[in-house]
C-alpha cells in the first residue's frame, strides 16, 4: 500500500514543509502528534530552512522527544552539527507559557499602568489565565501571529495541545471569545457592581434570578472579582477580537497548512476523518494525514519461501509461527482500517511504520522524518540516505 | 509468587473511588474496564464513569454492550457504566437548584448561559467531579445501602488530567463561602482521603508515556495533595521465547534464512517478526525497570494484545491477568 499511495501524499507534505510558513499539527491524544511535529521540523531544518517547533503541551512532551530535559518559553536553538554538519538550516524549539502569553496580551491591549494593574492583580484573572477553557488554544493562536512575523524563522511548526477531540483546537478560541464578549457581562454581571456599588437593578428578570442564585452559591467576594475582571476586559475585547480574526485569516491562507495525525487504532482514525471533513468544509488548507506506528506485515518483506522445512526444534518452530501469526493478523486488520479511511477521506495517507526503537531523540526523529518524507525525493539528503533497518512497511 | 497484581487489586478495590489517569492513548478505559470487571467478580457493584467520551470509544463497547451515554446503565451483571456530559450535569444542577421548571428553562435556554458554561474556568470539571461525588454517596431507596461499592473514574488525559484534579482546590480558594465552596471542600476531602479514594496512573512502555506518568505522580502529590497508589503498565510485550531461543533467533539472520515452518509460513518472515518482538520485549523490560526504580509504587504490567479494536474477550483476559499473576 505504501509504495502505491505513499509517494504522492508524502510529496504533498514535503512540499508544505519546504514552502509554507506555518504547519499546525492536530490529532487525538496519544497518536504521536508531538513526535510528528518535531520530525517535520527537523526534516525541514535539514532541508535548509530555519524552523521553530512550538508546543503548548502542558506535559512537556516535545522536550522529551527532542531529547531535552526542559523547554523554555523562548526559542532555544538545537545543535544539529552532528546530524547535519553542512546544513544551512536551523532548528529551534520552545514551549508556550499560557499564563505569560496572556499577561503579555493584557499589557499590549491596556493603556495605562492602572488598568494593567487592575487586571493582572485580579484574583479571578490569576486563577483563570492559565485554566480558562480554551486559553491554551487561544494563546497558541495568539503566539502564532507573532511567530509568523518573526524574522528568525522561515517555518513555524505548531504542536497543538492534547485534546480528547482534535477539533477542540479550532473551536476553543471561539469559546474563549464568547466568554470574554461584553454581552455576557451586560447580561448579568456588570450592573451588579458598576462603580463598585451593589445594586440589584439588573436589566432582566432572568438576569436577576441568575444573579441572586450566583450570589447565593458563589458568594459576594467571588462575584466582585469576576465583575471586576469583566469590566477590565471590556476595553480590551475589540483588540482581542481583531487579533483572533487575523489569526483565523492567516490559518486559512496558503501560508499555513494543517497536518492531521492518527494511529491505526480505529478511534483515532475516526477522529482524523471527522477533522479532515471539518477542514474541508471550512476551506482550511490541509496538507497531509499522517498515520503513525503502522504495524508492518512481516510476510510482505519476506515472501513465502517454498524451500524445505527449516531444521528447528518443534517448540521454537511453533513459537515462531505464533509470533508471526499475531503480527500478521494485526497488520492486516490495520491495513483494512487504513484502506477504508483512505477511501472515506478521499486523500492518500502518509504511513509511518512502527519503529523497533522508541523515538525520543534527534536521531530517532530524523528516522521518522525520513520514513515520512524520504520518498518525496530531494529535500533532506540525510533523510534519504539513511534507510532504517526496520523498514518492512508493506 | 502470589500475584503482585492480586495484592494490589485487593488494596485498590477496598476504596470507594478509583481514579485513573495517564497520557492519551495508553488505554485508560481498557485498564479501567478490566479493573471494574475484576471488582464485579468479587461481588462488588461497580460504576465506571467516563467523561465526555465519544460514543465509539465508550467503555461499554469494550464490555460488549452498546454505548450507554448519560444514563447509568448495567452493561454486565453488577457492572454499570455512564458517560457524563458536563453540559447535562450542569443542566441537572440548575434544575435542582432553581426548582421551578419555567425559570430553569429561561436560564438554560439563554445563549449567554451556554457561552458562559463553554468557557468558564473549571466549571465543567467542578460539576463533573461533584456529580461523581454524588454517585459515590448515592444510596439505594429503602435499604440505604450504597448504590455502588466502587466508582471507577476514567479521568481526562494527563496534562489536562492534573488540571481536572486541581479544580476543587482552586474553587475552594476562589469561592470561600456558599454551597459551591462547601462542596469544593468536601470534594477535596474525598479525593485526599486515602481510605476512600485511590489514584492510579496508566502508562505504556514508551519514553513519553513513562515520563508523563512519573511527572503526574510527582505533581499530583505536590500540587493537589493526592498520592498515586499504583502504576499500570499497559501493552507490555512479554517474553515468548526462552533466552536460548532468543539467541538462536538473533543468530539466524532473516535475510539468509530459507525454508518453511511446520505450518508452511516463511521462516524469513517469522524471523523478522520474532526480532521485532524481541526488540519490543526488551523495551518493555527497560521501562518496567525504570518505573520501578523511579517510584516506590507497585507496578502492574498488562500484556500487549494484538488487536486493533478491543472487545469483551480482551477485557476478560486483562481482568484474569489482574486477578492471577
Amino acid at each position: 500500500m505504501r509504495d502505491r499511495i505513499g509517494a504522492p501524499a508524502a510529496r504533498k507534505l514535503a512540499l508544505a514543509a519546504r514552502e509554507r510558513r506555518i504547519l499546525v499539527v492536530c490529532g487525538a491524544g496519544g497518536v504521536g502528534k508531538t513526535t510528528t511535529a518535531a520530525a517535520l521540523g527537523l526534516w525541514a531544518a535539514m532541508a535548509g530552512r530555519r524552523v521553530l517547533v512550538c508546543t503548548i503541551d502542558p506535559s512537556r512532551r516535545l522536550a522529551t522527544s527532542l531529547g531535552l530535559d526542559r523547554l523554555l518559553d523562548t526559542p532555544k536553538r538545537l545543535d544539529l552539527s552532528r546530524l547535519a554538519p553542512d546544513s544551512r538550516g536551523t532548528l529551534w524549539a520552545m514551549m508556550l507559557d499560557t499564563k505569560r502569553t496572556f499577561d503579555t496580551l493584557v499589557e499590549r491591549h491596556t493603556s495605562g499602568a492602572e488598568a494593567r494593574r487592575r487586571i493582572l492583580g485580579n484574583r479571578f484573572y490569576q486563577q483563570v489565565s492559565s485554566a480558562l477553557a480554551g486559553s491554551h488554544e487561544y494563546m497558541a493562536m495568539e503566539k502564532l501571529l507573532d511567530l509568523s512575523k518573526d524574522e528568525r524563522f522561515d517555518l513555524v511548526v505548531l504542536d497543538t495541545p492534547p485534546t480528547r477531540h482534535a477539533l477542540d483546537f479550532l473551536e476553543a478560541p471561539g469559546r474563549l471569545m464568547g466568554f470574554l464578549d461584553a454581552s455576557v457581562l451586560r447580561w448579568f454581571l456588570k450592573p451588579y457592581f458598576v462603580a463598585g456599588r451593589l445594586t440589584l437593578k439588573v436589566a432582566t428578570r432572568t438576569g436577576a434570578i441568575a444573579l441572586s442564585l450566583a450570589d447565593r452559591f458563589l458568594g459576594l467576594q467571588f462575584l466582585q472579582d469576576l465583575s471586576e475582571f469583566f469590566l477590565a476586559f471590556e476595553g480590551m475585547y475589540e483588540g482581542f477580537k481583531e487579533r483572533a480574526e487575523k489569526v483565523h485569516a492567516l490559518l486559512r491562507s496558503e501560508l499555513a497548512g494543517f497536518v492531521l495525525v492518527a494511529s491505526p487504532v480505529r478511534f483515532t482514525l475516526d477522529e482524523a476523518l471527522y477533522f479532515h471533513r471539518r477542514l474541508r468544509d471550512s476551506a482550511m488548507p490541509f496538507v497531509g494525514l499522517v498515520v503513525n506506528r503502522v504495524h508492518p506485515d512481516p510476510t510482505r518483506s519476506q515472501p513465502t519461501d517454498r524451500g524445505p522445512r527449516a531444521q528447528l526444534a518443534a517448540d521454537l518452530d511453533a513459537r515462531l509461527a505464533q509470533v508471526l501469526e499475531d503480527q500478521r493478523r494485526l497488520a492486516r486488520a490495520e491495513r483494512k482500517s487504513l484502506a477504508r479511511l483512505e477511501v472515506d477521506a478521499g486523500e492518500p495517507l502518509v504511513l509511518v511504520p512502527e519503529l523497533e526503537a522508541d523515538v525520543h531523540d534527534l536521531r530517532g526523529l530524523r528516522e521518522v522524518g525520513g520514513l515520512m518524507l524520504a520518498e518525496a525525493g530531494g529535500g533532506s539528503s540525510e533523510g534519504k540516505a539513511r534507510r532504517p533497518r526496520a523498514r518492512h512497511g508493506g | 509468587m502470589v500475584g503482585l497484581a492480586a495484592v494490589i487489586l485487593d488494596q485498590l478495590l477496598t476504596r470507594r473511588l478509583l481514579v485513573l489517569s495517564g497520557k492519551g492513548g495508553v488505554g485508560k478505559s481498557v485498564v479501567g474496564s478490566a479493573l471494574a470487571l475484576a471488582a464485579t467478580r468479587r461481588g462488588k457493584r461497580v460504576l465506571m464513569v467516563e467523561i465526555d467520551t465519544p460514543a465509539v470509544a465508550e467503555a461499554a463497547r469494550y464490555l460488549g454492550a452498546l454505548p450507554v451515554g448519560r444514563k447509568e446503565t448495567e452493561v454486565l451483571p453488577g457492572l454499570f457504566t455512564v458517560n457524563l456530559d458536563p453540559a447535562q450535569v450542569m443542566e441537572e444542577y440548575v434544575r435542582h437548584t432553581v426548582r421551578f421548571e419555567v425559570l430553569a428553562r429561561k436560564i438554560l435556554d439563554n445563549p449567554i448561559y451556554h457561552r458562559f458554561l463553554a468557557a468558564a474556568p473549571g466549571l465543567k470539571e467542578l460539576m463533573v467531579l461533584g456529580k461523581i461525588m454524588m454517585l459515590e454517596e448515592a444510596k439505594d431507596g429503602w435499604s440505604r445501602r450504597p448504590r455502588y461499592d466502587l466508582v471507577v473514574v476514567d479521568a481526562p488525559a494527563t496534562g489536562h488530567g492534573l488540571s481536572f484534579l486541581k479544580v476543587p482546590g482552586a474553587a475552594a480558594e476562589a469561592v470561600p463561602v456558599g454551597p459551591v465552596g462547601t462542596n469544593a471542600r468536601r470534594l477535596l476531602a474525598l479525593l485526599r482521603d486515602p481510605s476512600r479514594t485511590a489514584l492510579a496512573v496508566v502508562a505504556v512502555p514508551e519514553e513519553m508515556a513513562v515520563v508523563e506518568a512519573l511527572e503526574f505522580t510527582e505533581s499530583a502529590a505536590a500540587e493537589v495533595g493526592i498520592e498515586v497508589v499504583a502504576l499500570f503498565l499497559n501493552a507490555c510485550h512479554e517474553r515468548r521465547f526462552t533466552a536460548a531461543q532468543e539467541a538462536e533467533v538473533l543468530r539466524l539472520g532473516a535475510d539468509q534464512a530459507r525454508g518453511r515452518l511446520a505450518d508452511g509460513s516463511s521462516l524469513g518472515a517469522a524471523l523478522v517478526a520474532a526480532r521485532h518482538h524481541i526488540r519490543r520485549r526488551k523495551l518493555t523490560q527497560f521501562y518496567e525497570k525504570r518505573l520501578r526504580q523511579a517510584v516506590e509504587l507497585p507496578v502492574v504490567s498488562l500484556p500487549y494484545l494484538f488487536q486493533d479494536e478491543i472487545g469483551p474477550a480482551a477485557i476478560r483476559l486483562l481482568a484474569d491477568r489482574l486477578e492471577a499473576a
